[in-house]
């Protein structure tokens, strides 16, 4: 059982969000400025704190950052500034996921799960010879299988390889010719176009939000890369 | 020290003491300089005095000769029988001055020595020596003077006071030569030790130059004391002038307000004339002591007449002492130029020339200067053709003309430069106007303020363009938060059970509505930003080829879904131009959605990439399912679409977020309708 901080200055989204998450079988906690959310969390046994950023008294991000000053519960911000300044500030300061305005509830529970299975995971597995992580993506290249968060996902071969080449680089950006190349072995002469659609089912198996990704990022007009440090 | 300052009693107290001891030093020094002669000289002798009452003397004794001639003309008139009560009476007048003159004259009522002698200095005719009494020894400078006796009466006489020979052509007239005249020599002169055993004015006159030569270091002291106390009041009055008790600033009175010059002028007027006055008085004093020195009540006159030059000294003193002051306090109020008539003259003469010319239009100075310079220089040609000095002269001037016209092209320079800086965008920057020709700095004080004024507007717009970032960040927060909670509870209804089937009905309108108001506000903020160019914009090198295959990949499905297909035609290798991927990635977006969105059913959608001319242009063609009644400018502004019915999804912003998109990334966006071929074309500079 989990306990789970939802803090929003608008009471309505607050409950909507209670309904969800207590119909997934979560104990909730509600606050409506970030100064009750802080001072829910010092009294509160809490294993996740959803937090809007526009909050009266004490906004989201000077919320984190306190209470960041203490614990290293996950945080994810709800946002309606859909600025990247604001999301790349918001994590700078602590916060593990954001999700913007208006959100659908569907993605707001599996990113809770997602943070609460990666909170909670005592240790993650053990780092073998072959093990490959990148943020919740895990790549046992001896067994061949990949984790999202420790839950197992279906890749093809193809995928599989394209994800082993971008995970051994995290960061680097590889263009959908090198890919290509580095992947099918062969000279790349305009059949390329492939990767791209390849890279699209991949990410849908990872990612969340296919169309906004966290870790499968795409570089427009340059190629793709695993995201550091995620 | 400031309350003495302004203390009206100490200053009338200076005033006395300055007019005193003026007043003193007056008769000090009056008395000074009528005995300054006499410690100068070795002998009471040596003085003008002296000589004037000698030569009194001397005259005497010539009237006394001419007399006793006149005599003997009469009484050898009368011996020739002329003989009536008028000569006779005349006669008897002669004798009688004759023998007062003689009484006068002898040497027991006066230290007067003389002896008249014929022109060979053989015979003596009259002398008040004694009995074997030497001139020369009897007397301390012996004097001569020669004069003749006409026979009509006029005489000649000249001087020769060191005993040399008299020259007789000097003095030789025709009608004295015709005349035959008799020639006579006087020698006169008074003995150095005339004392008290005759008191004659020779006796006075060594008395008082003893007792001026005793008195002269006294009179000299009083002098300079009473001097010193005087300028030390004037000191005073100085220091104190324009003072006054509760008063801090300067104060001035009616002298001040007379122009200075004018005030100067009366007052210096009135000193030099008081001067001379006092010089004048000393004088008549000097020569009238001689006279006087035998009236009775000579002391007290005397006395008087001192009291009188040192009266006129000290009002000389006050008229310098009130011209000082006023000057003073005009340097204290500051107001000396200010006062002056000559310096208001000047300054306005200088201030309006000044003005003239520096508000003369810049032609009409140029026109205006030239002229003169011509004129100047054909002159100074003309003049100095063979003159040295002109044609040094003429060098000057074209050196000054050269420094002139270099000191121009230094402030032009100096412009230059300045407005180079200013228009390379540094608004702050301020064109340094010191030491610049009149007409530049005009010129680069102009610049300065449309520097300032530019610098102020560009602050302006980023205050606005802040001000926008802000409004849309809160609107669309504002915006998105209740459309949260709409979505959530039409998706929370979505899962409760609806017994009515209208009910369900009705949920899935709410929901495709939510969903919908959800992208429009999505796309709303998202057009906002980018056409007001809140969006930060970091431009590299992409790759189109790259790019348009990840697009593709994105919507393949979506079109093939609307049973659209895709043509793409790439040129040959990879194309790079310079652009920010995710904006590019929008509008690619964006128009793609447009396909999927009004494209006709089973048709192709084109997408060709061409390079050329350092321009990359992408090109996305469609056959539109409805008719385009708009033309294609309509389309690209906001919330315009192909169609009149709005019941199909999209906003109507895409076109114009795409074409803001892509202007903010340096390309252009167009836009070609013919007939129902729909047609957008993105187009990018080149990179290498």
């Amino acid at each position: 059982m989990y306990t789970i901080l939802i803090c929003d200055d608008d009471r309505d989204i607050v409950s909507a969000l209670d309904i969800y998450l207590t119909s997934e079988g979560y104990q909730t906690i509600k606050a409506y400025d970030g100064r009750e959310a802080v001072r829910a969390a010092e009294t509160h046994e809490i294993h996740l704190i959803l937090m809007d950023i526009m909050m009266p008294e004490l906004d989201g991000i000077r919320a984190t950052a306190k209470l960041r000053e203490g614990s290293n519960v996950p945080i994810i911000l709800l946002t309606a500034k859909s600025e990247d300044t604001d999301k790349i500030l918001g994590l700078n300061i602590g916060a593990d996921d954001y999700i913007t305005k208006p959100f659908n509830p569907l993605e707001v529970i599996a990113r809770v799960k997602s943070q609460l299975r990666r909170y909670t995971a005592l240790g993650g597995a053990e780092k073998g010879p072959g093990l490959i992580t990148a943020g919740p993506i895990a790549m046992d290249d001896g067994a061949k299988v990949v984790t999202v968060d420790g839950e197992p996902i279906n890749l093809t071969p193809i995928e599989y390889n394209i994800l082993k080449l971008l995970l051994s680089h995290p960061g680097q950006v590889f263009s959908s010719a090198q890919i290509y190349e580095q992947v099918w072995n062969d000279p790349a002469y305009g059949s390329e176009n492939t990767v791209a659609v390849h890279i699209r089912h991949l990410r849908e198996k990872i990612e969340i939000n296919p169309a906004e990704p966290r870790y499968l990022k795409v570089v427009w007009g340059l190629g793709y890369k695993i995201e550091k440090g995620a | 020290m400031k309350k003495l300052q302004g203390n009206i009693i100490a200053k009338v107290c200076a005033w006395i003491v300055l007019l005193a001891a003026a007043l003193g030093a007056g008769v000090f020094g009056v008395r000074a300089v009528l005995s300054f002669q006499s410690v100068t000289a070795d002998s009471w002798q040596s003085s003008g005095r002296f000589y004037s009452a000698l030569e009194d003397r001397r005259q005497e004794v010539c009237d006394n000769v001419y007399l006793i001639w006149e005599l003997k003309r009469v009484e050898n008139r009368i011996k020739a029988g002329t003989d009536d009560a008028m000569i006779r009476a005349d006669a008897e007048g002669f004798r009688e001055a004759i023998a007062s003159a003689e009484e006068r004259l002898s040497r027991e009522n006066t230290w007067f020595r003389f002896r008249v002698l014929s022109e060979d200095d053989e015979t003596v005719s009259g002398t008040n020596l004694g009995e074997g009494e030497s001139m020369l020894r009897a007397v301390k400078e012996i004097c001569r003077y020669s004069f003749e006796l006409p026979e009509n009466g006029v005489y000649y006489s000249y001087f020769d006071y060191h005993g040399s020979n008299p020259n007789p052509e000097l003095a030789a007239g025709e009608d004295a030569e015709a005349a035959q005249p008799l020639r006579l020599v006087l020698e006169y002169g008074v003995p150095e030790e005339a004392d008290g055993s005759i008191q004659d004015e020779f006796y006075q006159m060594k008395q008082l130059w003893e007792i001026d030569r005793a008195n002269f270091d006294e009179y000299l002291t009083g002098f300079l004391n009473l001097g010193a106390l005087a300028l030390l009041a004037l000191i005073w009055i100085l220091w104190t002038a324009g003072h006054k008790a509760g008063e801090e600033s300067i104060v001035t009175t009616w002298q001040e307000r007379i122009f200075f010059d004018l005030y100067a002028a009366v007052m210096i007027f009135a000193a030099v004339w008081l001067a001379f006055c006092t010089v004048w008085a000393a004088e008549q004093l000097y020569w009238g002591q001689s006279y006087a020195v035998r009236a009775e009540n000579f002391e007290l006159f005397f006395n008087l007449g001192v009291m009188g030059a040192a009266a006129l000294f000290a009002a000389g003193a006050a008229c310098g002492t009130l011209l000082l002051r006023t000057l003073a306090v005009r340097i204290k109020a500051r107001c000396l130029g200010k006062t002056t008539l000559l310096c208001r003259v000047v300054g306005w003469t200088v201030r309006t020339v000044h003005d003239f010319v520096r508000f003369l239009p810049f032609t009409w100075k140029l026109v205006l200067g030239f002229g003169a310079y011509v004129i100047f220089t054909f002159w100074l040609i003309q003049v100095g053709r063979y003159d040295g000095i002109f044609m040094l002269m003429y060098f000057c001037l074209q050196l000054a003309l050269l420094l002139f016209l270099s000191w121009w092209a230094y402030g032009y320079h100096r412009l230059r430069k300045g407005t180079k800086t200013i228009a390379g965008g540094d608004l702050e920057y301020q064109i340094d106007t010191k030491h610049m020709p009149y007409d530049l700095r005009l010129q680069a004080e102009d610049l300065n303020n449309i520097s300032v004024g530019l610098a102020g507007a560009v602050d302006e717009k980023m205050k606005s363009e802040r001000f926008k970032a802000e409004l849309i960040t809160n609107v669309s927060h504002d915006l998105k938060t209740p459309l949260t909670s709409i979505i959530n509870y039409v998706n929370l209804l979505k899962s409760t059970e609806q017994s009515d089937p209208k009910a369900v009905e009705y949920i899935e309108v709410l929901d495709r509505k939510s969903q919908r108001l959800k992208k429009l506000t999505e796309d709303l903020v998202e057009a906002s930003k980018a056409s007001t160019g809140v969006l930060s914009v970091v431009r590299e090198k992409i790759g189109m080829g790259q790019l348009i295959d990840q697009a593709t990949a994105e919507w393949e499905e979506k079109l093939t879904d609307k049973k659209l297909s895709l043509v793409t035609t790439l040129p040959e290798g990879e194309t790079w131009v310079y652009a920010d991927g995710r904006h590019l990635w929008r509008v690619l977006d964006n128009l793609l959605s447009n396909c999927a969105k009004y494209a006709m059913e089973g048709t192709r959608v084109y997408l060709d990439l061409e390079r050329g001319k350092g321009q990359v242009a992408l090109s996305v063609k469609n056959i539109s399912r409805e008719p385009l009644n708009v033309p294609a400018e309509r389309l690209m502004e906001r919330f315009v679409r192909g169609e009149e019915s709005r019941s199909t999804e999209g906003s109507g912003l895409g076109l114009s977020i795409a074409r803001s998109l892509t202007e903010l990334q340096g390309g252009s966006f167009d836009l070609a309708v013919d007939g129902d071929l729909f047609k957008a074309m993105v187009t990018l500079p080149q990179a290498n």
